[in-house]
């Protein structure tokens, strides 16, 4: 039968790693990559290895970065004694979006997750202790998903951090502001029926 | 609402049928394999967007064709209504009142039916599971929330099981705890939904028996829970409470067995005919009339929240019910719902209605016959 010439036939291997990607995507994206400027093909190899070896995690915050401590950790002008902690580090790229938010993160890489194997001990919740233990923090906003998972981490970690007598606090999840009415889902809906308030 | 006609191209074993429907009473009479309950099956997934019984809709497609074509044309109280839905390679097309709808969702439910099949004898027969199934589906229609806190109910489940499975490996340093907590709020709500809708369920589900068996035997059922301390009328935090402290109660038991021993996944729904369990001891007809009742409760639910009645399709019931609970199942029903029965032969029935349309299927095709 005839099959792929071997290097295509690695490539396709490869992208079938990458999440979403099954073997037509990893086939097309071979072909396309064929296709590409050699100057362009090499660019994006460097690409992929810089990011795998340039980075390192901010000894602060764990975000990942260029140099530790991250540029977040360094800026002068940001509330030092508020930490919002987040799974991962694209969730700092969100909150920082909403330019409302002036403390510092921390980052945990990840949600306690049974299912996957991962444990209190596999994300950085024992960096969070330390770092709320050795610094004057006020508040820890607790920024993890709200799911099963996201709700199971924030839970675990306001346990441990109660003996630290600080505020403590989880975002709220509710109708997205500006959408209308109508479009919202039906849960979402009702959840805000739910937690009503009093005008 | 009633539906006036269904024509089907290419479904199932159909090459082109056409039904006129009676508001009232019609009856589909034909041998076994003929393509009675496929009738039906294609009012339903017009209906609900789903069969009862295929999974691919390839199954539904009429052999060594490409595509299908289900047209329905209903009176409904908000209007008349004309649906198509076209099964085919690419996928699904549907239409209303000659514009294409998009999505499925907003397809679906434009007109309403119930059907009542013989693989419904289960909900008296089968596990607590297929009784939980039933709970969930009905509930879930009606309440999307139910859905909500059931899907995070049955994630934290799967992860508290994960834990407890593989719990030998490290002690318990309050992960556990996050689950529980989780597990018995979404699990609170769950059951207390699944109360309330009972509570309905039981008065609707009891009169309709009640009237199919000409009150010989009066029919009753109950949530049991498998929480201990669970009771109707509870607040969802009372609920709550019981929950946390059945987790914990049971946690040794649990750890050991590697899976949570109590909550609404372990409930079940007791039937109960004249204060007895309903168990193999009833009959045939007195279990197939249970599962009618419940089922057929639906009607009333429908009723009460859109304000009209949805059509009845009673697939193969009438063969395991004597003389009367047929009469009264169909005379009762057909008064206030239009109903369309399937059976192999009309027996009594014929002489019973007074009005009725009476269609005879053979092999994909479709006649009415004079009554
Ligand atoms: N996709 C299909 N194409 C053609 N015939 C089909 C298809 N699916 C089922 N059938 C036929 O339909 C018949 C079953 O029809 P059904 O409505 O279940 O019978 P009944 O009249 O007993 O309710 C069987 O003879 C089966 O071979
Ligand atoms: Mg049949
Ligand atoms: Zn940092």
């Amino acid at each position: 039968m005839y099959g792929y010439p071997e290097p295509v036939a690695r490539a396709i291997e490869h992208f079938m790693k990458l999440p979403g990607v099954g073997p037509k995507t990893a086939a097309r994206l071979a072909f396309h990559v064929l296709e590409m400027s050699e100057a362009d093909v090499k660019a994006f190899a460097k690409a992929l290895i810089d990011l795998k070896t340039g980075l390192t995690e901010c000894a602060v915050c764990c975000n990942i970065t260029e140099a530790s401590p991250c540029a977040i950790c360094r800026d002068p002008r940001r509330d030092r004694r508020i930490i919002c902690v987040v799974q991962e580090p694209r969730d700092v790229i969100a909150m920082e979006r909403t330019r409302e938010y002036h403390g510092l993160y921390h980052v945990l890489h990840g949600a306690i997750s049974p299912m996957e194997g991962v444990g209190p001990q596999d994300i950085r919740i024992r960096e969070l202790v330390t770092r709320v233990g050795e610094n004057e923090i006020d508040e820890v906003i607790l920024a993890t998903n709200p799911n099963v998972e996201g709700e199971a981490t924030a839970m675990y970690i306001s346990r441990l951090l109660k003996p630290f007598q600080i505020k403590l606090t989880r975002i709220a999840h509710g109708l997205p502001v500006g959408g209308d009415l109508e479009y919202a889902d039906e849960v979402t809906l009702a959840k805000a029926l739910e937690g009503r308030r009093a005008l | 609402m009633d539906i006036r006609r269904v024509e089907l191209h290419d479904f199932r074993n159909y090459a082109a049928a056409a039904l006129e429907l009676s508001p009232g009473v019609n009856v589909l009479v034909g041998e076994n394999g003929q393509g009675k309950t496929n009738a039906l099956e294609a009012m339903l997934l017009i209906a609900v967007g789903k069969s009862h019984r295929a999974h691919r809709d390839r199954d539904l497609i009429r052999w060594e064709k490409d595509r299908a074509r289900i047209l329905l044309e209903a009176s409904t109280r908000y209007g008349d209504r004309r649906l198509t839905l076209e099964l085919g390679p690419e996928g699904r097309r549907a239409f209303a009142n000659g514009v294409q709808v998009g999505r499925m969702t907003e397809f679906v439910g434009q007109v309403q039916v119930v059907l009542f099949a013989p693989e419904d004898l289960d909900l008296v027969k089968g596990s607590p599971r297929v009784r939980r199934r039933f709970l969930d589906t009905e509930l879930g229609q009606m309440e999307p929330l139910y859905l909500h806190h059931l899907s995070l109910y049955n994630r934290a489940l799967l992860q508290r099981n994960r834990w407890l499975k593989s719990s030998g490996l490290s002690p318990d340093d309050g992960v556990l705890a996050t689950f529980d907590e989780q597990i018995a709020f979404h699990g609170a709500h769950v059951i207390h939904r699944r109360l309330r809708f009972l509570a309905r369920l039981r008065a609707y589900a009891a009169r309709i028996y009640s009237d199919i068996a000409s009150g010989r035997e009066q029919f009753a059922l109950s949530y049991r829970s498998s929480v201990l301390g669970v009771e109707e009328g509870m607040t969802v935090e009372q609920i709550e409470g019981a929950v946390q402290r059945a987790l914990e109660r049971n946690r040794a038991q649990d750890l050991r067995f590697g899976t949570t021993s109590a909550g609404p996944h372990r409930d079940d729904i007791l039937l109960f005919l004249d204060g007895r369990e309903v168990h193999t001891a009833a009959s045939q007809g007195q279990q197939r009339t249970i599962a009618l009742s419940l089922r057929l409760a639906e009607i009333d639910f429908m009723h009460e929240e859109l304000g009209e009645y949805p059509v009845l399709l009673l697939d193969d019931v009438l063969s395991e019910l004597d003389d009367l609970r047929q009469r009264n199942l169909v005379l009762g029903m057909s008064r206030k719902v239009q109903t369309v029965i399937t059976t192999t032969s009309l027996n009594r029935l014929g002489q019973e209605l007074d009005d009725f349309r009476l269609f005879r299927v053979c092999s994909g095709i479709i006649a009415e016959e004079r009554v």
